[in-house]
């Protein structure tokens, strides 16, 4: 999912800049001292979960994660994934400094709009329902994230519905994953840490 | 009253939800990394290029442009399936190498003219030569151009096993150096921001 340098234009490229400038903002703004340990564990989480590969046959795995950040962090997702993105392309190469601001975009909108559709709403409802809206959190997450990357390849002359059609398809088996792991997670900070999801919408 | 439940449906679903993952997990057999690499080789007058993602997947089907020093495009194709192409030296100078790999991905590789150097037609060339070197020599009867062609086979065959050894460790993802480097980072960021931000507050 991360876009490599030389492959968008700068149009392309400064937008996704100034929309995650806008977005790291909002994080930052919203982001006070206590939450910042909970960002950098989760900022460390998404490095991490990005970096290390399951191999499946000749093919590997990677996860994303951008779900879950958007579940328990909200708006310091974007924050959040810009640190872990921008490691990553300085230590790995994956990606690249010019393509930040748009790959940052690309995995952190559908966070926020995870936080919103269910953050806010998911600790109140009964669990097993709470486990269902967390697997389409981060189902979604991924999806989403697909759709915006098609959405970008459309200016490299790539047509969306091909591009749409590859990249979804591909991630099909990344939505699983990650659905299983957000419910998964939730019911696990339900049970050990549940102020972690509670207090993350007092103060959002 | 809702929190009180959830022990009990966690340690349920836990199982169920660790089956799954590891059913997912072998299930998914096609999914694309973060990165292309490409990597590029020469034997006799043949280049071979070779796309692949980190962790050693092949880059299959993806497009290959050869450009010139000067940025001219010389030539291109696309990948096998075991994500190779290769093609004949199309010119003795700074060759680059560009895969495009589709959703994003793309990379470069340059092949030099020293790289490329070393054969009979590569008159310009500033290294010193073996035909100079030769023809120096009184008293040799060796045909000189065959012996750069005898030279430059057995150099292929001798180094076949070092361009596999550097291959395949290119292939190689990011160690654990750096994803423990990577983690210090975040939490040392983070710590400079709360550093600062308590800073800010307490004055």
């Amino acid at each position: 999912m991360h876009i490599s340098e030389g492959v968008l234009s700068p149009p392309v490229l400064v937008a996704g800049a100034v929309l995650t400038a806008a977005g790291v903002a909002m994080g930052l703004k919203m982001m006070d001292n206590e939450k910042i340990p909970r960002v950098a564990v989760l900022t460390a989480a998404f490095f991490v979960a990005s970096l290390i590969r399951v191999p499946v046959g000749p093919s590997a795995v990677h996860l994303v994660l951008n779900g879950l950040l958007g579940l328990v962090l909200g708006w310091a997702a974007f924050p959040a994934i810009l640190v872990g993105l921008a490691l990553q392309a300085l230590l790995f190469q994956f990606g690249g400094l010019t393509t930040l601001g748009v790959n940052t975009f690309i995995m952190a909108m559908p966070a926020i709009l995870c936080y919103y559709l269910f953050g806010r709403s998911i600790t109140s409802k009964h669990p097993s329902v709470a486990t269902a809206l967390a697997f389409i959190c981060g189902f979604l997450a991924i999806l989403l994230s697909s759709l915006l990357l098609a959405m970008c390849l459309i200016f490299t002359g790539e047509s969306f519905m091909q591009a749409a059609k590859v990249l979804v398809l591909a991630h099909l088996p990344v939505m699983f994953l990650e659905g299983l792991i957000v419910a998964f997670c939730l019911g696990f900070l339900m049970k050990v840490k549940p102020e972690l999801l509670g207090v993350t919408h007092a103060a959002g | 009253m809702l929190l009180a439940s959830y022990p009990r449906f966690t340690r349920r679903s836990t199982s169920i939800l660790a089956l799954g993952i590891i059913t997912f997990l072998t299930l998914a057999s096609q999914v694309w990394a973060h990165k292309v690499n490409v990597f590029a080789w020469v034997e006799g007058d043949m280049i071979f290029v070779e796309g692949y993602y980190p962790g050693g997947k092949k880059a299959q089907n993806s497009l290959v442009e050869v450009y010139n020093g000067a940025g001219a495009k010389l030539l291109e194709g696309r990948t096998n399936q075991k994500g190779e192409f290769s093609f004949e030296i199309p010119a003795r100078e700074d060759l680059r190498i560009v895969l495009t790999a589709g959703m994003g991905h793309k990379n470069d590789f340059t092949i030099t003219a020293r790289d490329l150097g070393g054969s009979e037609t590569s008159a310009q060339e500033p290294v010193p030569k073996i035909s100079e070197t030769v023809a120096a020599l009184p008293a040799t009867t060796v045909d000189v151009g065959q012996l750069e062609v005898m030279i430059d086979q057995a150099l292929d065959r001798k180094l076949e096993p070092v361009i596999k050894l550097i291959r395949s460790t290119r292939k190689e993802g990011p160690g654990v150096t750096e994803i423990i480097g990577g983690i210090g980072y975040i939490f040392g960021l983070f710590g400079l921001l709360m550093y600062f931000k308590s800073r800010n507050r307490s004055k």
